[in-house]
């Protein structure tokens, strides 16, 4: 497992609002150590029994929280995200979609600069299946075990989740890195963890038109990932120039496209299904070849 | 969001951007109020480029000539794009061409400046052409570089610079995702002004911008009107050209639904995108939109809610039905509040098929039949 576990104090900003209210009560339901949320005003108050601050930083000093799960309106999200990394939060998880990209671009900025670590935005969250669910994914999909996930998608996530627990495969953890243009952790970097992870036995990459991270990721996994990797690109009939859905999903001229990316992938010796339950196939197939050298 | 070049140039001159005098005139008699001498520019406002090579621009040298080619240019349609109106500008002793742009770069996470030495061409196709990423925090220091990056010197240096980083605070100020200015002229006496402006602002902001309030109705010429109208439902749509109609929650999976329908031997008529946590409401009307694309034969629809309740979307295909007895539905329903959809459901006699393969094929071969019979109805 990477990056999340059981004991991971997370506090929720925008935790009164009508979102973040609803998911704050699943994420307490599934295990995850919730210990207050934030909202400016509704300091003192609580909610599901737990505290809720004015501020992240009152938040950081009273509960020794270093995640914290966002889920605040767009125009507020660089506000939000900019008074955690001042705070000491280690792990932000901005669920948010919808960021002006300039605002993202400075955040992402700011987080490099102080080493802080930014799933999303735009991105279901991130879930250790037994242990930690921080963000919107529906738990009941997931199930312990040794695929590490990592995905640009929400629901396609999901269904490829649904396919691989179905068939036996559980998860280490999933990461959402989310369907922006200008994100905070990409693929390369969650590979690299679940490549130095004890617990994740096959890594699966979920991608989909737009830019190059799966291209960078091929290369990447050539040079540095010895652990199997399957893949699956959503987005293969979408039509040139055209957002589809997610911000970062727009194939730009011949940039961007599924062919290119699949293409990069079998160069880089990921196997690639062309649907979701192929995912599952290919994951069992790919612990065949695992099985003598362990 | 694209604006019109007179619309940019106004805004450029807002941040103290050199421009042309011009005036904007939308009947060819206006042009008499207008003394800026002749020869002058008559340019056709439209969202399309290659203006130039579309025979929109042109240089009457008297107004009888003028008043001919304006009657002429406001009714050019220029790569799908109408002539909105016709920016009036002087002539100018041009000495230089440059090309300037300011515009966020994906791959870097960053602003980026691209220019080159050479403008008013196809800037793909030139040689010439360099970017320097802009970091944050950004000082005046980034527009001097790149002026020195060009090949300037002395006075000229300063005034690249300087429009340089007034073009930056634009960018930044209007939430943009691009502010061109192609070309950027350099006259004969050294001046520096906007020969051209091109601005796209970021679509996701334009509810934090103020001066851009309702414009979107009437700027935004690339989506078709079934798309607006999604637009304004919160939903996302794309038209396509085929049979069958896509309706899923969440961008992924509606790109991955879309593709396992191709994979399979059909066609998608579309894509449409109801997001997370749509409520009866919202699936409501999402099923209108694709009902209405007269091509479409077969409605498939793939849920799969973690967040979105099933019952609200059951809910919805039941009002849907009463409406339209004759649409095929191909239903696709799994997740939260399953049981209380089935339920729903099963009055209406709609069987829920659980795998996504299976819908996807079950669909393409409705639509392939183009029976009137509703899949999975009458169970």
């Amino acid at each position: 497992m990477i990056l999340v576990n059981k004991d991971t104090k997370v506090i929720v900003q925008g935790a009164t609002g009508k979102m973040g209210s609803s998911h704050f009560k699943r994420m307490i339901a599934y295990g995850t150590n919730i210990v207050g949320g934030v909202t400016p005003g509704k300091g003192g108050t609580t909610l599901e029994g737990k505290p809720v601050f004015d501020t992240v930083g009152e938040a950081v000093e009273k509960t020794g929280a270093t995640c914290s799960c966002i889920f605040v309106p767009p125009y507020l999200a660089l506000d939000a995200a900019s008074e955690a990394v001042n705070a000491g939060i280690e792990l932000i998880v901005l669920i948010t979609e919808g960021i002006p990209p300039q605002d993202t671009a400075k955040l992402v900025d700011l987080v490099k600069r102080n080493g802080v670590k930014l799933i999303g935005p735009n991105c279901p969250g991130i879930i250790t299946p037994g242990e930690s669910l921080i963000g919107i994914l529906p738990g009941m999909i997931f199930k312990q075990g040794s695929v590490g996930m990592v995905s640009k998608s929400g629901t396609l996530t999901y269904e490829i989740a649904l396919a691989l627990t179905e068939n036996g495969q559980g998860q280490s953890t999933c990461v959402g890195v989310g369907g922006d243009p200008i994100k905070g952790l990409d693929y390369q970097e969650v590979l690299q963890m679940f490549e130095n992870d004890p617990k994740t036995e096959v890594i699966v990459l979920i991608g989909e038109i737009g830019g190059t991270a799966e291209e960078d990721a091929a290369a990447f996994i050539k040079k540095n990932i010895k652990k199997p990797v399957v893949a699956y690109i959503a987005g293969q009939t979408a039509p040139e120039g055209k957002r589809m859905g997610h911000a970062g999903a727009i194939i730009s001229g011949d940039k961007g496209t599924a062919k290119s990316k699949i293409a990069a992938f079998k160069e880089a010796n990921v196997k690639v299904a062309m649907t979701p339950s192929e995912v599952a196939t290919l994951v069992a197939e790919s612990r065949k070849q695992l099985a003598p050298a362990k | 969001m694209n604006l019109y070049e007179y619309e940019a140039k106004r805004i450029f001159a807002e941040f103290g951007i050199p421009v042309p005098p011009s005036v904007r005139i939308t009947k060819p008699e206006e042009l008499r109020k207008v003394h800026f001498g002749y020869p002058l520019v008559l340019k056709c406002q439209v969202m399309a480029g290659g203006r130039g090579k579309a025979g929109g621009i042109k240089f009457p040298k008297d107004l009888k000539e003028g008043e001919a080619i304006a009657k002429d240019l406001l009714h050019l349609t220029i790569k799908g794009s109408k002539t909105e109106s016709l920016l009036v500008e002087p002539g100018i002793k041009i000495a230089r061409e440059l090309y300037l742009a300011v515009t966020l770069d994906r791959e870097q996470g960053c602003p980026i400046f691209i220019a080159s030495a050479e403008g008013g061409i196809e800037i793909e196709s030139s040689g010439k052409v360099i970017t320097m990423p802009i970091r944050y925090p950004v000082q005046p220091f980034v527009g001097r570089e790149l002026a020195k990056k060009l090949g300037f010197t002395g006075n000229l240096l300063n005034k690249i610079a300087d429009v340089a980083n007034k073009l930056y605070k634009c960018f930044e100020a209007r939430d943009l995702d691009l502010a061109e200015i192609n070309p950027l002229f350099i006259t004969d006496g050294e001046d520096v002004l906007a020969g051209d402006g091109k601005i796209i602002v970021n679509d996701d902001s334009l509810n934090r911008q103020n001066c851009f309030a309702g414009w979107k109705e009437t700027h935004m010429s690339d989506l078709s009107a079934l798309e607006q109208r999604a637009q304004k439902n919160d939903l996302n749509l794309v038209e396509l050209d085929g049979n069958i109609g896509i309706l899923c929650n969440g961008a992924g999976l509606t790109m991955a639904t879309m593709d396992m329908v191709k994979k399979f031997g059909g066609e998608p008529g579309n894509f449409l995108d109801a997001g997370g946590g749509s409520d009866q409401a919202k699936t409501l009307a999402a099923l209108e939109i694709v009902h209405e694309n007269p091509k479409v034969d077969v409605i498939l629809l793939n849920i799969l809610g973690g967040i979105t309740a099933c019952d609200e979307v059951a809910g919805a295909l039941v009002q849907f039905m009463e409406k339209h007895p004759d649409r095929h539905l191909v239903v696709r329903l799994r997740g939260n509040n399953q049981e209380k959809a089935e339920e729903i459901l099963a009055k209406s006699g709609v069987k829920l098929i659980p795998d996504i393969e299976s819908a996807v094929k079950e669909a393409i071969a409705k639509a392939k039949t183009g029976s009137k019979q509703a899949v999975g109805a009458k169970a």
